[in-house]
């Protein structure tokens, strides 16, 4: 009897620790669940809590901000027919349906079928009527100005943990500030849409009507150094980023470097103006090549045989800007570059910069051929600051990209009185010379034209970067809008030419006779009223 | 007298116990109501961000110019900044016709010679 007993009590025991066993595995799968998963399980306003801030424009109009989508999973075997799922999967999400069909096939029991759907595209898959289906929210950044921003602002992409890292553009160049923002926060950034787009479209006009290669804009505030706008074509689609035709992520504006040709006599001018190695009305002989050494100096057009130096500037002339910067030589042309920041990479918000291109023997010959735009590679960008200092009164500015309306003007680096002086030339080249084609009527612009041949493997080659720099207006300048084409073709409404004063120039005026309305700039007499109403 | 004081003790706990239940109830209760407002209030700004952002695609100026192209056959016209709200006289100003900082907008009067105008002689003798 009493080993009945201690038998049964073994079994009471068994089946004891065998029920405690079975509750201990449903309260570990209880944890699991409710705890452990549903920890993971994100909606998407906690999703958005995580997203980076807001980028917005000096107005306070978005350009970028994470939206909350869902990436759609799904588990096959819940599906009567796996073939009808993908074509119905594929039409409602744009996924591809032969790889839809080619995962339900398979043996993995939870599979992705789309990434990033938004609300719509949820809301035609939950129409479906399928079951086994998975919403996982997740959050997009979304750009509103899709391509017209896309250069300047860049895009992100997710981190090894999910977590989205800006990879090109401000979105890099900006990444802690936008990963460590407050939900409902933003970073304003200096850029004007409304400059934004007007260059942006006139740009897009000019590129196709003379089939260039390449083309580029900004818009710089000379006092703050804040960049109104900043376009580089070809673009890319920063929502979709899918390179179509001739897309590429490439900034030619901020990224690449380009002799620039002969908009650099605003440094040789200024050079000379500031040591007063040159008058205005000093005639200078021309010819028709200077030599020095092995080299010879040709003029790009066909040129008198004597201009005034004011003139050297307003045509454009080679030999008369090389005899120009020859007076000053070559150590004084370089610690002038050097201190116009030119020789050495420009330092922005944007992560992109490229070390400027010069010669390491800078001798006769390269400060000839430095003094018109050739020997120098530099980013526009990095151009259009040091020119910026030469109309804002002679001090150097730093371009930001972020908004910052005090005056920012730095260090003097030439005097007040060489910047007057180079103001009334840049005028004299809108109203005598080859910027003809800039003048915005009331709006005073001064500037110079830019036509470099383009470096090849055997030389250089009959292709040209086209450039304009303006400012504007011109008595107490504003503003600065540099453009530019690479590659540009002649029409018929140029005769065929190609050069900058046919190209850049009337596109610059155009940018400049849209935004300074916009900007508050007002407008003058048009110059022909008032040199008539003078005599 | 012990007896009637124990039954009042044992009667007060279990009216504490139903008044603490109650109050924990609608606690609990209300906790999920809330939880459930905070989740709608962010469900809805989450909402409004998507429309917002929405807003700015379809408002953004290059949609506009293009319907407006398309739709009204409109295209950009000429614009002038004749002067801005800053350079506008208060009440009780000067007058503007008097020497004051706005520019003259008239298409036959000058208010100044353009100081830069004297050298776009060629010849630089004016």
């Amino acid at each position: 009897m009493s080993e009945n007993a201690a038998l049964y009590q073994r079994r009471i025991v068994i089946g004891a620790v065998m029920c405690v066993a079975a509750f201990a595995l449903v309260l570990a799968r209880l944890v699991d669940v409710t705890l452990l998963r549903g920890a993971g399980e994100r909606s998407a306003h906690e999703v958005l809590e995580n997203s980076r801030a807001d980028l917005v424009d000096r107005n306070g109009e978005l350009l970028a901000r994470d939206i909350p989508v869902a990436d759609l999973y799904a588990r096959p075997h819940a599906f009567w027919d796996k073939r009808q799922a993908a074509r119905d999967l594929a039409t409602a999400t744009g996924a591809d349906q032969r790889r839809l069909a080619e995962i339900f096939a398979g043996k993995r029991p939870y599979v992705l079928v789309a990434r990033q759907l938004t609300p719509d595209e949820q809301d035609r898959v939950l129409r479906l009527g399928l079951p086994g289906l998975d919403f996982q929210p997740t959050a997009k950044r979304y750009y509103p100005d899709g391509r017209a921003t896309a250069q300047v602002l860049g895009v992100t992409s997710p981190d090894a943990h999910g977590e989205d890292q800006g990879v090109s553009g401000l979105e890099m160049g900006l990444n802690e500030r936008l990963r460590g923002g407050h939900p409902g926060e933003a970073v304003q950034l200096s850029l004007d849409m409304r400059v934004q787009y007007i260059l942006d479209s006139e740009i897009e006009a000019s590129r196709e009507e003379f089939r260039a290669r390449a083309a580029g804009g900004l818009v710089l505030n000379v006092r703050t150094g804040e960049v109104l706008g900043m376009v580089s074509l070809p673009d890319f689609d920063p929502n979709t980023r899918a390179l179509e035709n001739d897309d590429t992520t490439r900034d030619i504006i901020g990224q690449d470097v380009y002799e620039l040709g002969s908009v650099f006599k605003i440094f040789s001018f200024a050079m000379a103006t500031e040591d007063h190695t040159v008058r205005p009305d000093e005639v200078l002989p021309i010819g028709n090549s200077l030599t020095i050494g092995r080299y010879a100096i040709h003029e790009a057009e066909r040129m008198p045989a004597t201009l005034a130096a004011r003139d050297v500037l307003a045509l454009s002339s080679n030999i008369g800007t090389a005899q120009i910067v020859l007076r000053s030589g070559p150590a004084r042309q370089r610690q002038f570059l050097t201190r116009l920041g030119l020789l050495s990479p420009l330092r922005t918000e944007l992560p992109e910069s490229r070390r400027p291109l010069y010669p390491s023997h800078w001798g006769q010959i390269e400060t000839a051929t430095i003094g018109f735009g050739h020997g120098v590679a530099v980013t526009p960008l990095s151009f259009a600051a040091a020119a910026a200092a030469v109309v804002n009164g002679g001090r150097r500015i730093h371009p930001t990209f972020l908004k910052h309306p005090e005056d920012a003007r730095g260090e003097q680096v030439i005097s007040p009185e060489t910047s007057l002086k180079m103001r009334e030339l840049l005028r004299y080249v809108v109203t005598n010379g080859t910027g003809k084609k800039a003048d915005a009527p009331g709006y005073d612009v001064g500037g110079k034209t830019g036509s470099a041949q383009k470096a090849g493997k055997h030389g250089y080659e009959h292709k040209l970067v086209t450039s304009f720099c303006a400012a504007f207006p011109i008595d107490d300048p504003q503003y600065l809008v540099f453009v530019m084409l690479d590659e540009p073709h002649g029409t018929k409404a140029t005769f065929g030419f190609a050069l900058a004063g046919y190209t850049a120039a009337p596109l610059a005026g155009r940018v400049i006779s849209r935004i300074a309305p916009i900007l508050g700039v007002p407008q003058k007499l048009p110059v022909a009223v008032a040199a008539r109403s003078n005599t | 007298m012990i007896r009637i004081l124990n039954f009042f003790c044992i009667a007060l706990m279990g009216l504490s116990i139903l008044g603490l239940y109650h109050v924990s109830e609608r606690a609990r209760l209300a906790n999920i109501e809330l939880n459930s407002v905070n989740r709608q209030i962010a469900d809805e700004r989450a909402a409004i961000s998507v429309l917002e952002t929405e807003w700015e695609h379809v408002a953004g100026p290059g949609r506009v110019a293009e319907l407006a192209a398309a739709k009204f056959g409109l295209d950009n016209t000429a614009t002038a900044q004749l002067s801005s709200l800053e350079l506008l006289p208060r009440r009780g100003d000067e007058a503007p016709l008097t020497p004051s900082p706005i520019r003259r907008a008239s298409a036959t009067e000058p208010a100044s010679t353009p100081k830069l105008q004297q050298i776009s002689v060629r010849d630089g003798t004016q």
